[in-house]
């Protein structure tokens, strides 16, 4: 306004030929307006973009507390590329919900009301002109959006289909190649494209009227302003320095709006973004049991009572009661789907279960609710990460020992691995049977390492021929031997005949 | 092919540019002539003036008005409609150019994902002419006409408020590449670490726990997404500094003009109205500048997609790529066999054979394991057979030296079942029929009864049932059995299968696998050729191969 103000008193102060020393004097206040706008702009801008970040972090922070108290067990459910893909890219649509759009519309319901009154106090006639306009504006725009909602709807499915065209034949394009059908593709994209770009457009023609309005109203109102100021100019109803701050002013008024206007597709896809992060925030409570303090006494014997694994609340398969020993092997048999997979994390403490854990050690027997601190677990996809061999198979040790993990790689079947290989993401620069040997030698260094006495070893030679499975036989055999009590869960007859103890896993009779 | 040659391709033909430049003229152009009249229009009046005098610039301000909104609507629509004519020619182009490389010729195709963000990068281009082009071209020339309208008046005027325009442009570009370049670069790589990080805290979660080595990992995200926070927010910065830069600038052209101005009102030589117009059309122009640093950022986006475009899609055929040649004659092939002699191969881009020489006869009725482990090239030797890749060594189709074959015949003569075949994301009807488009839905319902999805294509609702997005309704083992049924559908009399139960739980693997050799088999003499790295019962082959690793 003050921008506006000095704006309009330079330029009356050199038409009506004011000596130079007032027009420096305008001038100067000018200046001094414009800078301060200018800065204001800037500091406005990082302040906003500086809160939008904040909370950002803040609903960030508010998914990993999700994570950590509810633990893999939940986490690794089918919500895990959901929550996985919103933690990532998914919170980034906020950067312009809460950096640009709010703080917009904030600053155009502070600072519209405010350039009205001013006008109003200034100019009557203008601020009723513009009171009239204003309102018309979002009048229209919900018009326009409600007239064309129902067409609007029905383009953009069939838009999100002919979107995909092109990807999905580019993606399919070798399996068409062994068909012979590449030469007639070339010709569909042109056709499909073509139709992509017409149903565009009748979307667009429409999405661009609400705009449109915006500009209409906004250059209209100064028109009509310019005019009925002309007009009193000439009856010299009110000095030339008001009419024309006025006539800077007024679209003034319809630019936060319409600032807001552009800003209006970020605010939808924030507003996803955030009601997506709620739903997960809301989402099941934590229903697995958090794993005991760590045990310093030596268990020697892991026994499971009348025990019973659950998925949902569900028991997956018939009570079993069964016991390992240091030193012994134990396997865990049963067809694919009984559960074998769900009594592991029920040990591990990632779901529920019915019956008891008991450790037992020379002295006495202790009743637990898991048994994570006395196993160390191969699982049956390798799960690595990022970082060398070396890191991931001393997972968790923050001095690692060197020697012992090339140890843990001879044992594993995996002598032919150099730990300082780099991997990427989820294990990648492996083949599927390294992977596998990777994992198996991070649960024996864990084991090693800090003498836990059990293995759970689930699937872990899946993907290896059979020179290979002999190898990690022969590894596993020497664990044992030196007083590791393994539970094993394998397809492999040849893997299973190394167990001293077969216990089968039956499913559950459901009642129909 | 450089990068702005890539980029360029995006742009509309000629005619279809002009229309939308001129429309963006207009409305920018009513934008500054609206203010300038009113301007003028007020001050006018200001000398009370009798009202007749005052008419046309009533009319005209009313015209620009409704130019200026009018003239940008259309300017939107008419870009928009250009910018996707050039789409169709674009995707063609890409088409043109990938086609001969798949699969084997793209960079990295080995890695997810590569072709999904190559398809991404094809749509940035459009924002060449939409975000660039038009508001800079538009914006350039509305200045270029103001500047010679305000020559007119004062050539000093315009000549400084040109300067003032340069030094503005200048200032806030170097400062976005200052400012902007830098945290650029800083952000993909950052969010991509931080996405890694991600993947490796959730997709783990259970091994993290286990291993008591979650809270480590916790802290390794947080302080990844801090950095990205950082480096987000001196991009803001720089986005933000950019109009309160620009704020200043107008406030220092108005100024000029009128310290320019004001001796001109005094000594009479210009009217009151017209240095009105004079000192507040910078307003107008400035406005149209704000497009420069939006540009800007559209442009640095543009460059980063047509370089990973122009990476991993060469421009030429490498000489691992068998070419094909249009309207080759077809070649009378004998009885049915498949002899390779020492054949090997390497991929593009690798100095290293990725296969060891391969000796092997089949006839009619073979049907031959091959296994080896990881990295002993099963896959290399599947892209042989079917001509994906080129070979030293003899391969010999039907007695005849494959390299005669028209690339097309070989594929009639042998199919592949990929290790993750595509499945397009439309009916199950669609996803055979192009394997064999004169079928009828009684063929079709018959190679599923033999492939073992009889009673599942029923229970879906028959052949009009959707696979979903990429076969997502649809396990690893049925998408299999639907490459094979598009295999028996074909005819070809030879079939390779690359790895058909890698992506089949361990369980239903040697179900799978029995079911694949018997269906692929049964009631002909057909040539069967498995790569698997898990065993393949006895009684289902005739043939054993071992391939030594690399």
């Amino acid at each position: 306004m003050a921008f506006a103000y000095t704006l309009a008193l330079v330029v009356t102060t050199i038409i009506d030929g004011g000596g130079s020393a007032s027009i420096l004097d305008a001038l100067q206040w000018f200046a001094l307006a414009t800078v301060a706008r200018g800065v204001t702009l800037i500091a406005l801008d990082s302040l906003s973009s500086r809160a939008g970040a904040r909370s950002k972090s803040e609903l960030r922070e508010a998914l990993m507390a999700a994570v950590v108290s509810r633990g893999g067990g939940w986490v690794e459910s089918r919500k895990s590329a959901t929550l996985a893909t919103l933690m990532g890219q998914g919170l980034d649509a906020l950067d312009n919900y809460f950096g640009k759009y709010l703080p917009q519309l904030i600053l155009t319901a502070i600072v519209t009301p405010v350039v009205v009154l001013v006008l109003y106090t200034q100019d009557l006639i203008t601020g009723i002109a513009v009171t009239v306009t204003l309102p018309l504006i979002p009048l229209f725009m919900a018009l326009v959006g409600w007239v064309t909602a129902s067409v609007q709807q029905k383009q953009w499915d069939a838009l999100q289909e002919l979107a995909g065209g092109f990807l999905d034949t580019i993606e399919g394009l070798a399996t068409l190649k062994i068909f012979g059908r590449h030469h007639r593709q070339r010709a569909r994209i042109q056709e499909l494209t073509s139709d992509y770009r017409t149903r565009t457009m009748k979307v667009l023609r429409v999405s661009f009227l609400s705009s449109f309005v915006l500009e209409l109203a906004a250059s209209l109102s100064v028109a009509v302003v310019a005019v009925s100021i002309g007009i009193r100019l000439i009856e010299e109803a009110i000095p030339l320095s008001l009419g024309l701050f006025v006539l800077i002013l007024v679209p003034e008024v319809f630019l936060p709006l319409r600032a807001v206007g552009a800003q209006f597709h970020a605010a939808s896809e924030g507003l996803e973004a955030a009601t997506r992060v709620f739903d997960i925030l809301d989402d099941a409570p934590r229903v697995t049991t958090a794993p005991d303090s760590a045990h310093s006494a030596p268990v020697s014997r892991l026994v499971l009572t009348g025990f019973q694994a659950k998925r949902a609340g569900l028991a997956v398969h018939e009570p079993l009661s069964f016991s390992v020993t240091r030193g012994e092997i134990v396997a865990l048999s049963g067809p694919s789907g009984v559960g074998k997979s769900s009594i592991v994390d029920a040990l591990l403490g990632f779901t529920d279960y019915d019956g008891e854990i008991t450790c037992e050690d020379p002295a006495r027997q202790v009743t637990r609710s898991t048994a994570r601190d006395a196993v160390a677990w191969a699982p049956q996809s390798p799960s690595l990460g990022m970082g060398s061999i070396a890191d991931n198979i001393a997972l968790g040790d923050s001095s690692p020992d060197g020697a012992l993990v090339r140890e843990a790689l001879d044992l594993a079947g995996a002598s032919e691995l150099e730990e300082n290989t780099l991997l990427g993401v989820g294990g990648q620069g492996l083949s599927g049977g390294q992977a596998q040997r990777v994992s198996l030698a991070r649960a024996y260094y864990r084991a090693l390492r800090h003498d836990v006495p059990f293995l759970i070893l689930d699937e872990v030679s899946s993907a290896l021929d059979a020179t290979t499975e002999t190898v990690v036989m022969d590894g596993m055999r020497s664990m044992a031997s030196r007083g590791h009590g393994v539970v094993l869960i394998s397809h492999r007859d040849a893997l299973v005949a190394v167990a001293s103890t077969v216990v089968p896993v039956k499913a559950l009779e459901r009642v129909p | 092919m450089s990068t702005w040659a890539i980029a360029s391709r995006a742009i509309p033909a000629p005619r279809k540019l002009m229309v939308s430049l001129l429309w963006g003229v207009a409305g920018t152009g009513s934008a500054v002539g609206l203010l300038a009249t009113s301007a003028w229009l007020i001050t006018r009046a200001a000398e009370a003036p009798p009202i007749l005098y005052l008419t046309f610039a009533v009319v005209g301000v009313r015209a620009f008005a409704l130019g200026r909104a009018v003239f940008r609507y259309l300017e939107r629509v008419s870009s928009h409609n250009a910018a996707f004519h050039a789409l169709e020619t674009l995707r063609v182009w890409m088409f043109d150019r990938i086609a001969p490389l798949t699969p084997a010729g793209i960079r990295g195709v080995k890695r997810g994902g590569l072709l999904r963000a190559l398809v991404a990068d094809v749509d940035t281009l459009q924002d060449l002419p939409l975000r660039i082009i038009a508001p800079l071209g538009s914006a350039l020339l509305v200045v270029v006409v103001a500047l010679g309208a305000i020559a007119s008046v004062t050539l000093p005027g315009s000549l400084l408020l040109a300067g003032v325009i340069a030094l503005a442009v200048t200032v806030s570009v170097l400062i976005q590449r200052i400012l902007g370049r830098a945290s650029d670069r800083e952000i993909a790589p950052g969010r991509a670490d931080y996405a890694n990080h991600i993947m490796d805290l959730i997709q783990r979660r259970r091994v993290l726990e286990a291993f008591g080595a979650a809270g480590a990992a916790d802290e390794a995200a947080r302080a990844s997404a801090k950095r990205v926070l950082d480096s987000e927010a001196r991009h803001a910065l720089s986005l933000g500094v950019t109009p309160g830069l620009l704020m200043v600038f107008t406030g220092l052209a108005i100024a000029t003009m009128a310290v320019v101005g004001a001796p001109l009102v005094g000594s009479q030589s210009i009217t009151a109205p017209v240095f009105a117009v004079l000192v507040l059309v910078p307003l107008a122009i400035f406005e149209s500048l704000a497009a420069v640093p939006a540009a800007m950022a559209a442009g640095r986006l543009v460059t980063a997609s047509a370089r990973r475009i122009e990476d991993s899609v060469p421009d030429s055929l490498p000489p691992e790529i068998p070419e094909e040649v249009t309207g080759a004659p077809r070649v009378e092939l004998g009885e049915l066999a498949l002899d390779l002699v020492g054949v090997h191969a390497s991929w593009p881009g690798s100095d290293s054979p990725a296969l060891r020489p391969v000796t092997l006869s089949l006839v009619a009725g073979d049907r031959v394991a091959v296994s080896g482990p990881s990295g002993s090239g099963k896959s290399t030797l599947a892209n042989v057979l079917v001509r994906f890749l080129e070979h030293t060594g003899d391969y010999t189709l039907c007695g005849v030296d494959v390299r005669s074959i028209p690339l097309d015949q070989v594929r009639e003569t042998v199919v592949l079942c990929e290790q993750r075949p595509h499945l397009f994301s439309t009916s199950i009807r669609h996803n055979l029929s192009f394997a064999k488009p004169e079928g009828s839905d009684e063929d079709f319902l018959e190679v599923l009864d033999r492939v073992g999805l009889g009673s599942w294509v029923l229970s879906r609702g028959g052949l009009d049932a959707s696979v979903g997005e990429r076969g997502a309704l649809v396990s690893g083992g049925q998408a299999q059995r639907i490459a094979l049924a598009r295999a028996l559908l074909s005819e070809a009399p030879i079939i390779v299968f690359d790895e058909p139960t890698a992506n089949v739980e361990r369980a239903l693997s040697d179900h799978l696998m029995r079911d694949l050799l018997h269906a692929g088999s049964a009631g002909s003499d057909r040539i069967v050729i498995v790569m698997s790295h898990t065993p393949v019962p006895e009684d289902l082959i005739t043939q054993r191969l071992v391939l030594e690793p690399v």
